[in-house]
């Protein structure tokens, strides 16, 4: 497993985005002592470091520097600030990447995975990542297909985001506007019409594998997947 | 010149009238011989016209400088050679120094508050980041509100941001060749979640055959394009409508022309929807306008060498067109892209 070392000093910020990292399988560790820093990644030894550049005491380019002179590991910049300026300093002190605030947790989930692929290579991906499972219904988002048992069927790269969010979540309810928002792509604006044509493949393909009348419309909301293939089977 | 005859005009006649005086004094009391008297008299009339020779020379700098209009470092040109000039001098130097003092200090307050409030903008950053991410991943409709409403709240914060940085916008930007339809469908792409929301629905219409290139600061027109996206979105009532973005070359230059489907701007303010803290009948009709979004878009444009114009009817829409001075772009052809 991943170790992440999270050196922010909002508590909240810092919270939340442990939160969210252990949500994927990520072991984390915070910042404490923001004088300590050096000491606290040669203890923690992590994998990778999410730095913020504005820190109580010395700076985050400060940090990087120091953690340089320990290690190779990948470290990632987190700031408000978004100027070329800035972005050239942190690399150049040192940081391998650089995320700007506000940022949505797609974008540090994605920047992270990368890092690690380029660091560790790629078989040890940390495991809620390239396959999401609900009640044996896999869905594999490297190659593209879905399986139930030994059924399987090939997907187009916007079903399997749609399935990824409508499975993450279980049988809650997932909004119009959500699944707008995932299958959005920067090659294709989706309107509401698209959605519904996506929503029907998608029910098509699942009854490719056995699978009736799982994905649900609520009226006024959304969609929810509803497991209830094992007694199919 | 003119400031040194007219100064002495008096004197002159002065001169005159007592030359006269005497001479009369004299022939009055008998004194007849004609051509002594013209002759003093040119006597006279030669010191002084010697006298005002001189007195031009040395006060030539003087009068020039109360003749001209008055430059803030004018005092400069005089040259203190004779007792009056000293004081004019030293009058000017003294006062010239009072208002630089006083601009500096002024300036000095300015760029302290703008600092400040850059400084302040990049701390408000956090919670922001803090609340939006509590609420990315919930579908409960109160949190969903909550974070359309940070949405404009960070956009309010970026603003504010661009807006200070303007003037400093020389050290600021960058040109480079850039292809314009990825940095636009980037530019919607960032703005999904408003397009969604409003239900409103951008359509890309840009040239098959050839890919459109120009030459500008990604940065700074990139957040042009979000205001007037923004715009375009705030000003749409109706469902359902479209966001039309066209690209394509007319005369050397290319263009992008985005269009909406709103509520339009009506005929009188079109000519004043530049000025800053403008808000005309639509500011009235929509509280949240600050007036700031199309100036910034104007004076981004103009630095960075873009023209831009508006067209719009009530109740059919707006179109905002940029056009990205074609020239430029022939320049950056050959040259290595940065």
């Amino acid at each position: 497993m991943f170790k992440i070392y999270v050196v922010e000093d909002d508590r909240q910020l810092a919270g939340l985005l442990e939160n969210y990292l252990q949500r994927f399988g990520y072991a984390t560790c915070t910042a404490a002592n923001f004088e300590r820093i050096k000491e606290e990644f040669e203890r923690e030894a992590p994998h990778l470091v999410l730095l913020d550049v504005n820190l109580p005491k010395f700076d985050g380019y400060y940090w990087c520097r120091q953690i340089r002179n320990l290690s190779t590991c990948p470290i990632i910049f987190i700031s408000a600030r978004e100027g070329k300026m800035d972005q050239v300093m942190a690399l150049e002190n040192g940081a391998d990447d650089y995320i700007t605030k506000p940022f949505d947790y797609d974008i540090v989930l994605a920047k992270i995975r990368s890092q690690l692929r380029r660091t560790y290579g790629d078989y040890a991906a940390a495991g809620g990542d390239r396959a999401v499972q609900l009640e044996g219904l896999k869905l594999d988002k490297d190659r593209l297909y879905l399986s139930l048992g030994d059924r399987k069927v090939e997907l187009s790269l916007t079903e399997v985001k749609m399935l990824e969010e409508l499975m993450r979540r279980g049988e809650e309810v997932v909004s119009r506007d959500r699944l707008l928002e995932k299958i959005w792509d920067d090659q294709v604006f989706v309107d509401d019409n698209t959605l519904n044509v996506y929503v029907t493949r998608v029910r098509k393909k699942l009854a490719a594998l056995g699978i009736e009348e799982a994905l649900q419309t609520v009226r006024g909301q959304g969609y929810r997947l509803v497991p209830r293939w094992e007694e199919a089977r | 010149m003119k400031l040194f005859l007219k100064d002495h005009r008096a004197l002159v006649a002065v001169y005159a009238l007592q030359l006269l005086a005497v001479s009369g004094v004299y022939w009055l009391d008998g004194y007849r011989d004609g051509y002594v008297v013209l002759y003093a008299g040119l006597l006279s009339g030669c010191l002084l016209a010697g006298y005002l020779l001189v007195r031009f020379l040395t006060h030539r700098s003087f009068y020039a400088c109360l003749e001209q209009d008055g430059a803030m470092d004018a005092f400069k040109e005089v040259e203190p050679r004779t007792p009056l000039s000293e004081s004019l001098y030293r009058l000017l130097k003294k006062q010239y120094r009072a208002y630089v003092t006083e601009i500096n200090a002024q300036q000095y307050k300015i760029t302290r508050h703008l600092q400040f409030i850059s400084q302040w903008v990049h701390q408000m950053k956090t919670p922001v980041s803090v609340i939006h991410l509590l609420v990315q991943d919930s579908d409960d409709s109160r949190f969903v509100a909550v974070g359309d409403e940070v949405d404009r709240l960070r956009k309010g914060l970026d603003l504010v941001l661009y807006t200070t940085r303007l003037d400093g916008f020389a050290q600021d930007f960058m040109v480079e060749k850039l292809e314009l339809e990825a940095l636009v469908r980037s530019v919607v792409s960032e703005q999904k979640r408003l397009f969604i929301r409003s239900k409103v629905f951008p359509r890309m219409q840009f040239p098959s055959g050839e890919r459109l290139f120009i030459a500008t600061d990604e940065k700074w027109l990139s957040f042009a394009l979000t205001q007037v996206l923004t715009n375009a979105v705030r000003y749409t009532t109706k469902e359902n409508a479209n966001l039309t973005l066209r690209a394509y070359r007319r005369d050397e230059e290319t263009v992008l022309e985005i269009s909406d489907e709103g509520v339009g701007i009506p005929a009188s303010d079109v000519p004043r929807v530049f000025e800053a803290y403008f808000t005309g009948e639509n500011g009235r009709n929509f509280r949240e306008s600050t007036g700031m979004g199309l100036y910034l878009v104007k004076q981004i444009c103009d630095q960075l060498g873009h023209r831009v114009e508006i067209e719009s009817a009530v109740m059919e829409g707006t179109t905002i067109r940029i056009r990205f001075g074609g020239r430029r772009t022939e320049t950056l052809q050959g040259s290595k892209e940065v």
